[in-house]
């Protein structure tokens, strides 16, 4: 790698709902967090990549978002760069920023996602949502991301790989990593009979499998390596970063975005899925991390439910994956998933996640994906993370 | 044919979708490669020719997967049955699934269906559709996002 690209400092908003917090508000708590951790001031950020998806049907602010809350935090007079890429922006702000820390525009970047979808009339914050498609191939069919994800299952479900029991149970898996999470928006522990009598929303999909609307933020500091010493602490780098937008599907079948993705981004860290020591992966509704797991290359394609009932995904086992809840427990609100995923891997390297903290991980994987097309994903984002230190 | 030529291609909004006289759909079929599209787009997403043709394709299909959703969307009553068809010689569609009482039979053949202005999907030999489609309604929406 031509110049190291080092996370410096990580921060959050709690996920949830906070009615009577701004955007502002939201921004303003976890870009603070992540600059205090950085150990910088705001006018020790000489760049910005803001991500936020809906803003402009929710709140009417279509336009230069970052600019509007950033200066709530002393931010201003820099180049702000607003992204937008579904429920991909939080990752696609992070590979924005490593990309002008790398080619020498800056030396430290900030990326800040965040997102405020309850709203009065819920039904706007579902029509944001749907917009995160071609409206004009699938406007009026009633495609909402709950169906994609269950058309993605049930076809799994008819050829026996995965049994409705697992889908339950990875909810429950992904429930108990929730509760260990102060940041998480769903904090209860639940019974795989419990998420199999909720309420069906797309089948084979239930209300306690699916992430729900959210409100929340999440930001990262990014900077070249050495720029910001950090004595004392472990350093997190980016090993790779990878990007892809969607595709349209070949009838014939072939890898998905996520799995081009992760090829690459394990490629350019000399790396393979078997190095990979903690993951999180862009789990909407839950059960998508079976899937996920196989396109990664954690586990044999066919294999994610063997994989899981295994143990190897749960905090405890051999690649422990959405430790913090992931998006179905922590919360997803959109633009700022991405980021939190990030956060979430970074405190896991450093050996800071708490209650949660998996065993002496060194390299670590984020995927987010956002966005719909007729079978594929949108934008795709896969990077890889190592903790350069030895544990000791 | 030349890249330039995508310049001239008729506007979106004129390129016709679905062909009602045979009752299937109007896609692209790239004269190079053979990839298709629906609905046609100007240049192939293949190999990035412009000799795309606009062609009707198969009404038969296969039903690859299926979904029962569960929560209405304006003008879409609750539940409605959505799915993923391969048609026999064009692209992967998604769109609704009427008349499939055995969601269990998936995957399984399907006819594509077509008005003036939408398309579904019927299990193959079951009688041709009587036009009827779901009501207009306005519905309540629900708290779960994506």
């Amino acid at each position: 790698m031509a110049e190291d690209v080092v996370v410096a400092g990580v921060g959050m908003h709690p996920f949830g709902r906070h009615s009577g917090r701004s955007l502002k508000d939201l921004a303003r708590v976890a870009g603070l967090r992540a600059l205090l951790d950085a150990g910088i001031g705001p006018q020790g950020v000489q760049m910005v990549y803001s991500s936020n998806a809906m803003a402009g049907m929710l709140q009417g602010q279509e336009m230069v978002r970052g600019q509007t809350v950033l200066r709530e935090i002393g931010i201003e007079g820099v180049p702000v760069v607003n992204v937008e890429n579904a429920c991909a922006g939080g990752s696609t702000a992070f590979a924005q920023a490593v990309m002008a820390i790398r080619s020498g525009a800056a030396d430290v970047v900030l990326a800040i996602g965040f997102e405020k979808m309850f709203v009065a009339d819920r039904s706007r914050t579902l029509d944001a949502l749907e917009s995160a498609a071609d409206l004009d191939v699938v406007a009026g069919l009633g495609i909402q991301f709950t169906a994609v994800y269950g058309m993605r299952l049930r076809a799994r479900l008819a050829d026996g790989s995965i049994a409705r029991q697992d889908l339950a149970d990875v909810a429950v898996k992904s429930h108990a990593n929730g509760v260990r999470n102060p940041y998480a928006q769903h904090r209860v522990q639940v019974t795989a009979a419990q998420v199999l009598e909720s309420r069906a929303i797309a089948d084979p999909l239930t209300l306690l499998m699916c992430s729900s609307i959210c409100d929340g933020a999440a930001a990262v500091v990014l900077a070249r390596g050495g720029a910001l010493p950090q004595p004392g602490r472990p350093t997190v780098r980016v090993l790779a970063s990878a990007s892809t937008s969607g595709f349209t599907l070949d009838p014939a079948g072939g890898p998905s975005g996520a799995t081009l993705c992760a090829q690459r981004a394990y490629e350019q860290a000399g790396a393979g899925p078997g190095d990979v020591d903690v993951a999180e992966v862009h789990d909407a509704m839950a059960p998508a991390e079976l899937l996920y797991a196989e396109q990664l290359g954690f586990c044999p394609p066919g294999d994610g439910a063997r994989f899981f009932r295994s143990g190897a995904t749960a905090l405890d086992g051999r690649l422990p994956i959405n430790p913090s809840g992931g998006l179905a427990s922590r919360g997803h609100p959109v633009g700022a998933t991405g980021l939190a995923q990030l956060a979430e891997l970074t405190w896991q390297l450093r050996g800071e996640a708490g209650e949660r903290q998996v065993h002496r991980p060194r390299i670590a994987l984020a995927q987010n994906s956002g966005g719909w097309l007729e079978g594929e994903s949108a934008a795709v984002n896969v990077h890889l993370l190592e903790r350069t230190q030895r544990w000791t | 044919m030349d890249l330039a030529d995508a310049l001239d291609r008729a506007p979106t909004g004129e390129r016709p979708r679905f062909d009602l006289a045979a009752g299937a759909l109007v896609g692209g079929r790239c004269a190079d490669c053979g990839a298709t599209a629906w609905p046609a787009r100007a240049v192939c997403h293949r190999c990035g020719g412009a000799d795309v043709r606009l062609g009707t394709f198969a009404r038969a299909g296969t039903l690859v997967s299926c979904t029962l959703v569960m929560v209405p969307r304006p003008g879409l009553e609750a539940p409605y049955m959505l799915g993923q068809v391969r048609l026999d010689d064009g692209p992967v569609v998604f769109g609704q699934i009427i008349g499939l009482d055995d969601a269990e039979a998936v995957p399984c053949p399907v006819t594509v269906q077509v008005s003036a202005d939408r398309y579904w999907f019927t299990p193959a030999g079951l009688q041709e559709p009587t036009g009827e489609r779901q009501d207009e309604t306005r519905v309540s929406s629900d708290e779960t996002g994506g």
